[in-house]
């Protein structure tokens, strides 16, 4: 067998349970049309030059709700058990009741599952789902449409504020067999709203997992955003996660991904700027050792004059691993006055670790500023000199500097039990 | 305390030290001046541990230990400080974090419990003082976007923290203004407990008014050429180095 096989078969069997007038259905089922005549992307393709998912594609990978007590074990010794949020946990692609905890929100806001509330916010669906991460030309997004598992849907309507950060985690439970795990989230957020949402991704067991995850993500005029993206994801793990944020004029989002594990790690973060006057940061930070594989695709699409967007994407890599940036920047015609910054810094700790990184400027107006730019390099000997100079180990030095390195994406981060990950994460991997 | 025996050094094949004899007692001041290019920064260099140099000859005793074989931190902990005459900016490091961690590491080292927050911070304020560093600086990333007198204070500073018994301090009074000048030499001086040992490399008989050495050495092409005792740097600025280069052309031939 292979993956396509299990997918073939797990469509069949969803068509014949499934209600072919209910135009869900339909939208599906032409994904599944799409994906089947776009079959999953190969290094032939321009977007996929330097990762290749065919060694993954050619095994057994099945859709499964089976849970054991270690998706619980790896849940509660995380981080995330003791954070103060609505959490909304995700076992293989379905929702834990036992783990997950949403309280005390406003009448109005939506913390909930697109299974359960799919009809019962039906405007909302219609609105805004497979609006943003579109389907043609987009293997894995139309994949994820066809045979989406669950996931969550979240709507914050006009002139909310949801304090507390809503954490919409998954885990890849593969204690049994290989698992295929296919999250999908939909986050709206109204005009004049403002929220927190910390995406992550938990894995456990002794076989493969692959998470071919799609976030829709839609913020109102004026209304603010903070995105985390947080892959922690042990063991033999593959993730593909598609995300397009769809921003209104003068809104405000801070996005940062961290991608701390991951046997392979694809990322797809878009942003198109819909309105006037947005202001965008969409920052990364990856680190990886033995043979670990992360993959950046970033775009962002300046359609509207006078916004601003600010990207960087740092990375630290050692032993064999290698690291992909590929940054886009399009911006449309009558977007004049954009204001487009971007950057991509790599530390190589071992001489067998390999970036590829790539800057994409489209520019179809003519008054505008964009700069970018990228390097990669060894950790200084000078300042690490100096360090040890004043009698600290060179351990402790390197883990001194790689903090600083990374200094100015942790700035970005709000949520201070994610920034003390951070510094554990570089600790552990030193 | 310091003994250096013969010491050789050379970067990428090229010869820089050419067999350094020196041996610096407790509480003894030695100054080191010498034209530009001659090896005094490397010999500060090589002390300190820096790995682009390669040691190609002689050796060094600290203690009675062979400093050239300690990694760059334990001659630190040992007791051996460098103030670089060109001290590099850390952006993202603060000045306060570093200092603690540098402090507790050599604490830890020597058997110490670490510094409490409270001690610690009360110790830099008394440092501070002495030094006259504005607080502002402390609170900003290691040396990011100081001045040069400002860099030159701080590596006094941090010698003052860190308490060392060897300080080698590298051109420490150039880009000093006269008051900074002052207050270094000052802050020097009361680091002199007549153990503590003090190698300062100049150009300028200045600083060695406000530090007296007990004994001034000219290095030259990687050597020693000519050693006395603090009048001898009062007759380099009176006469410039030719008469010296022209006793060591005479000798060599
Ligand atoms: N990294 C290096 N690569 C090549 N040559 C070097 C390097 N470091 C030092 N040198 C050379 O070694 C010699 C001695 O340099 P050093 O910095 O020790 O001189 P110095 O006595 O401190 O001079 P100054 O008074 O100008 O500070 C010089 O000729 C210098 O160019
Ligand atoms: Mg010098």
């Amino acid at each position: 067998m292979s993956m396509l096989k299990n997918i073939q078969e797990d469509f069949k069997q969803y068509l014949s349970q499934a209600n072919e007038s209910d135009a869900f259905v339909q939208l599906r089922k032409q994904a599944f049309v799409e994906f089947e005549k776009l079959g999953f992307p190969t290094t032939k393709h321009e977007e996929w030059k330097y990762t290749n998912l065919k060694g993954i594609t050619e095994r057994d990978f099945l859709a499964t709700c089976e849970t054991h007590q270690s998706a619980k074990a790896v849940f509660n010794s995380s981080i995330y058990a003791s954070m103060q949020a609505h959490k909304l946990v995700f076992v293989n692609g379905t929702l834990s009741n036992e783990l997950s905890e949403v309280k005390d929100i406003e009448a109005g806001v939506l913390i909930g599952t697109l299974a359960k509330n799919r009809t019962s916010h039906e405007a909302i669906f219609k609105n805004h789902f497979g609006k943003y991460a579109k389907v043609e030309g987009e293997a894995m997004n139309a994949l994820n449409t066809a045979l989406l598992s669950d996931g969550a849907m979240i709507y914050v309507p006009t002139d909310h504020l949801v304090s507390k950060p809503i954490l919409i985690l998954n885990i890849a439970d593969a204690t049994q067999q290989n698992v295929l795990a296919q999250p999908r989230n939909l986050i709206v957020v109204e005009a004049n709203a403002s929220a927190t949402i910390v995406e992550v991704y938990l894995s456990t067991g002794a076989n493969a997992s692959f998470t071919n995850c799609v976030n829709e993500v839609y913020v109102g005029a004026n209304a603010h955003l903070e995105h985390y993206k947080i892959q922690q994801q042990v063991g033999e793990s593959y993730q593909n996660n598609y995300t397009q944020l769809f921003q209104e004029g003068n809104t405000t989002i801070n996005h940062v991904t961290l991608t701390l594990e991951g046997t392979m790690v694809r990322n797809n973060l878009h942003f198109y700027m819909n309105g006037e006057q947005c202001n965008s940061v969409l920052y990364g930070l990856y680190i990886t050792d033995h043979k670990q594989h992360v993959d950046n695709h970033t775009r962002v699409d300046h359609a509207k004059p006078n916004c601003f967007s600010d990207e960087k994407y740092k990375g630290v890599l050692k032993d064999q691993s290698t690291a992909v940036f590929n940054g886009k920047i399009l911006v449309h015609l009558d977007a004049q006055k954009t204001n487009a910054y971007q950057r991509n810094q790599n530390i190589l700790l071992s001489d067998e670790a390999t970036v590829n990184t790539k800057p994409q400027l489209e520019i179809f107006a003519d008054d505008v500023k964009c700069t970018h730019g990228a390097t990669i390099g060894q950790l200084d000997e000078e300042p690490l000199f100096y360090l040890r100079s004043r009698g600290i180990p060179e351990r402790e030095a390197k883990k001194i500097l790689l903090n600083a390195f990374a200094d100015d994406i942790a700035e970005k981060i709000k949520i201070p039990e994610l920034v003390a990950l951070l510094e554990q994460q570089i600790d552990a991997k030193l | 305390m310091l003994e250096i025996k013969n010491l050789q050094s050379a970067i990428e094949d090229k010869k820089i030290l050419n067999g350094i004899n020196l041996t610096v007692n407790p509480g003894e001041v030695h100054a080191i001046m010498g034209p530009n290019g001659a090896g005094k920064s490397t010999l500060s260099a090589v002390l300190a541990g820096r790995a682009d140099y390669e040691v190609t000859g002689g050796e060094v005793l600290f203690n009675g230990k062979d400093l050239l074989e300690m990694s760059p931190e334990d001659r630190a902990r040992e007791g051996v400080f460098l103030a670089f005459q060109y001290p590099v900016e850390i952006p993202g490091v603060s000045t306060t974090n570093f200092l603690k961690t540098a402090i507790n590491e050599k604490r830890k080292y020597q058997g110490l419990e670490p510094l409490e927050a409270t001690h610690f911070l009360k110790f830099m304020r008394e440092k501070m003082e002495l030094m006259e560093m504005d607080k502002s600086l402390t609170s900003r990333s290691l040396n990011e976007g100081f001045s040069g007198g400002e860099k030159k204070r701080n590596e006094v500073f941090q010698m003052a923290m860190l308490e060392p018994t060897l300080a080698i301090m590298d051109e420490t009074d150039s880009g000093l203004d006269i008051d900074a000048l002052r207050l270094v030499s000052n802050g020097v001086n009361k680091l002199r407990d007549g153990k503590r040992s003090f190698v300062v490399i100049t150009h300028y008989q200045r600083i060695l008014d406000y530090i007296v050495p007990d004994f001034v050495h000219v290095l030259y092409k990687g050597r020693i050429v000519k050693s006395g005792d603090a009048s001898l740097a009062k007759e380099l600025e009176a006469k410039g180095y030719d008469w010296i280069k022209e006793e060591v052309e005479a000798t060599t031939i």
